[in-house]
């Protein structure tokens, strides 16, 4: 196998992975219009479970991944309503209450299990004969992360709640005028979030390794994500995924890998100055 | 320009310009009364730990500076911090310079990050502003850690000289307290007479409503800048001094994101757009923490010490305080002396018009950039 073929089967999976914790980042900001900072946290809580789930409660490791889902979109609905809802017009408050929130999972973490990283088992094992062989557990999450995003955007188009989201991420006065409920638009972004930052979270420990400060670069990288593919707009962060998540692996196998972060940065502040709205801005969520 | 005259004239000293002054003597006097209070050696450890918490407050006292009064919010003013810090570390170490020049160049390279930083971030607004300023910092430590032979990576760099070198743990300990106090008393002057001065007014009301600033004539981008670059130069030269005193230019004590969180938190619980509120926050939060770290007492079930837990408990205590105080426990203090008193505000230094406080005001700001963004406008 080719060093270059795996460097993109390993880009191409990594950038399914971002896509999911990204999509997640920019409905909470597209429709409530919140940056949520603990969106990094999610995915650490997501994979705690797993670990736990498999290594405690010796449950099968897809089990473990659907209660990892669960406790994920249940850790974000609590948080939303015990604690952002009361404060959500207010951003400055919304933006250091979960930044305060991720660094209380990373700390909850570290007195759990200690700062060592511990290690998931894969959902499936083995190679795949494909591109020279490609490891089953990241095709799988290749392949699962396509077929959430085609899911999602099945809902969002073809469903009356899926609609609703999306009018409420248009103009969240004219979709109550309809009589659509905004608070819960925004707890079913909440919840949908955390479901799919907590997958993958459990795909992300099971490729590389579970520890309390996983959350962090995927965090930041859906910083760039997100503003390269324009706030609010799904498609805009699947290809900004798949941009910024070619640019790191390549930016890692090629130049240097103490540079892992920096170029994505790097274009985060350009677009930044360049052009804020991104390549998909305002147009949001479709 | 009379606003702060009153600080300095006995005749309008009111209550709280009369504890903050009282306040300031107990702080001077601080190493003969603590010493007799817990011994010797306990005495020089809590020396050391307000030391430590005054750095902590002109920290805080220079994000306040600048987010607090124009309500640009910045989530990474770590970054100058650490530009002084190491600035100042570098050109002691590797330059030979003698520390003062050092801290000094530190402190102009920290007001040049400001204008690199602040020069075309503040052309940006709300949600946008943020991010770029949280990210900095990260550009920064990744940078740190790609050029680690002169940046030392996540290890930080040496110490460098001391600023003020006296023999013995003991005196050096008073050396580096009073050396803080001068600065802290320089930096909460300074800001106080910015801030109270007609620029302090203008940064008020680019808070408030910056097209009204525009409209009367001014630039509102000039002031932000300044205000930006003030900041800076203060955070750099508390950074510069901080590494020369009882700090170490580690990313650790000065480059990451939790730093940046910290002094935001600490502010907030002071009070926001007050300078006084940054200072009294800084150096409570700093203590507190330090206090916190010292208690051995284990939590019951679980077998884990309170120390490990100091910043989950801040957290907790923080999202209480976001709650509940939103104006800051020296606002709250002001009102609830006011209610006591009975009598409205002397004078109106960092009393912002229409009845909203300085973080409901920046809330306001906020909105108004995420409705645009988000599309809340009808277009």
């Amino acid at each position: 196998m080719s060093g270059l073929t795996s460097t993109i089967s390993n880009a191409v999976m990594l950038s399914a992975l971002y896509a999911l914790v990204a999509i997640g980042f920019t409905l909470i900001f597209g429709v409530g219009g919140v940056l949520n900072l603990s969106h990094g946290a999610t995915i650490t809580v997501g994979a705690f479970t797993a670990y736990f789930a498999t290594s405690v409660f010796g449950l099968n490791i897809w089990a473990a991944a659907f209660a990892s889902m669960v406790v994920g979109a249940a850790f974000m609905i609590a948080f939303y309503l015990g604690m952002v809802q009361f404060v959500e017009d207010q951003p400055i408050t919304v933006m250091i209450l979960t930044l305060v929130m991720s660094i209380v999972v990373e700390e909850v973490a570290k007195i759990l299990v200690g700062t060592q990283p511990r290690a998931l088992p894969s959902l499936v094992d083995g190679q795949i004969a494909l591109l020279g062989g490609v490891q089953a557990n990241r095709l799988l999450a290749f392949a699962l992360s396509w077929v959430i995003i085609a899911l999602l955007f099945a809902g969002v188009n073809y469903t009356r709640t899926g609609k609703a989201i999306l009018a409420t991420s248009m103009s969240t006065k004219g979709a109550s005028l309809v009589g659509i409920e905004s608070k819960r638009m925004y707890l079913y972004t909440w919840a949908l979030a955390g479901l799919l930052a907590a997958l993958a979270g459990v795909f992300l420990g099971s490729i590389q390794t579970v520890s309390w400060a996983m959350g962090r670069e995927p965090l930041v990288l859906s910083f760039s994500i997100v503003v390269l593919g324009g706030i609010g707009s799904i498609r805009g962060s699947i290809l900004g995924a798949y941009v910024i998540g070619f640019l790191e692996v390549f930016t890692v196998s090629y130049v240097d890998s103490s540079l892992s972060g920096l170029a994505s940065l790097v274009v985060l502040v350009i677009i930044l100055l360049v052009k804020p709205e991104g390549l998909f801005g305002r147009e949001l969520t479709h | 320009m009379t606003g702060y005259a009153d600080l300095v004239d006995p005749r309008s000293l009111s209550v709280r310009h009369f504890a903050g002054v009282l306040g300031l003597v107990a702080l001077a006097a601080l190493p003969f009364w603590i010493q007799p209070l817990l011994g010797r050696g306990g005495g020089i450890l809590a020396v050391v730990s307000v030391t430590t918490a005054l750095f902590f407050a002109m920290f805080a006292m220079s994000w306040d500076a600048v987010s607090g009064y124009t309500g640009q919010i910045s989530f990474g003013h770590a970054l100058f911090f650490t530009v002084g810090g190491y600035g100042s570390a570098l050109a002691n170490t590797e330059l030979g310079l003698p520390p003062v020049a050092a801290i000094l160049l530190g402190t102009a390279l920290a007001a040049l990050a400001g204008v690199v930083i602040g020069g075309p971030a503040l052309r940006l607004e709300g949600p946008y502003l943020s991010l770029i300023t949280l990210v900095s910092p990260l550009i920064l430590l990744q940078l740190f850690i790609v050029f680690s032979d002169t940046f030392g990576g996540e290890l930080g760099l040496p110490s460098p000289e001391p600023l003020l070198p006296v023999g013995g743990f003991f005196g050096q300990a008073m050396a580096n307290f009073y050396v803080a106090f001068a600065l802290f008393c320089v930096v909460l002057l300074v800001l106080l007479a910015v801030t109270r001065s007609n620029a302090g007014s203008v940064f008020t009301a680019i808070r408030e409503d910056e097209a009204a600033v525009a409209a009367s004539g001014l630039n509102p981008a000039k002031f932000k800048l300044f205000a930006f670059v003030l900041s800076a130069a203060v955070g750099g030269i508390a950074g510069a001094v901080f590494v020369h005193t009882v700090g170490k230019p580690q990313p650790s004590q000065l480059l990451v994101m939790t730093v940046s969180i910290e002094v935001i938190i600490a502010t907030i619980v002071g009070g926001m757009g007050t300078i006084t509120g940054a200072a009294v926050g800084g150096l409570f939060f700093s203590l507190f923490r330090e206090w916190l770290s010292g208690v051995e007492a284990a939590v019951p079930g679980i077998g884990v010490s309170i120390a490990s837990l100091d910043l989950l408990l801040f957290s907790v205590v923080t999202f209480a305080l976001l709650f509940f105080l939103p104006e800051g426990v020296l606002g709250w203090a002001l009102r609830r002396g006011r209610t006591l008193t009975n009598r409205e505000s002397a004078s109106g230094d960092a009393a912002p018009d229409g009845g909203r406080t300085p973080l409901e005001q920046v809330v306001a700001n906020y909105r108004d950039a995420l409705a645009r963004i988000g599309g809340d406008d009808d277009d």
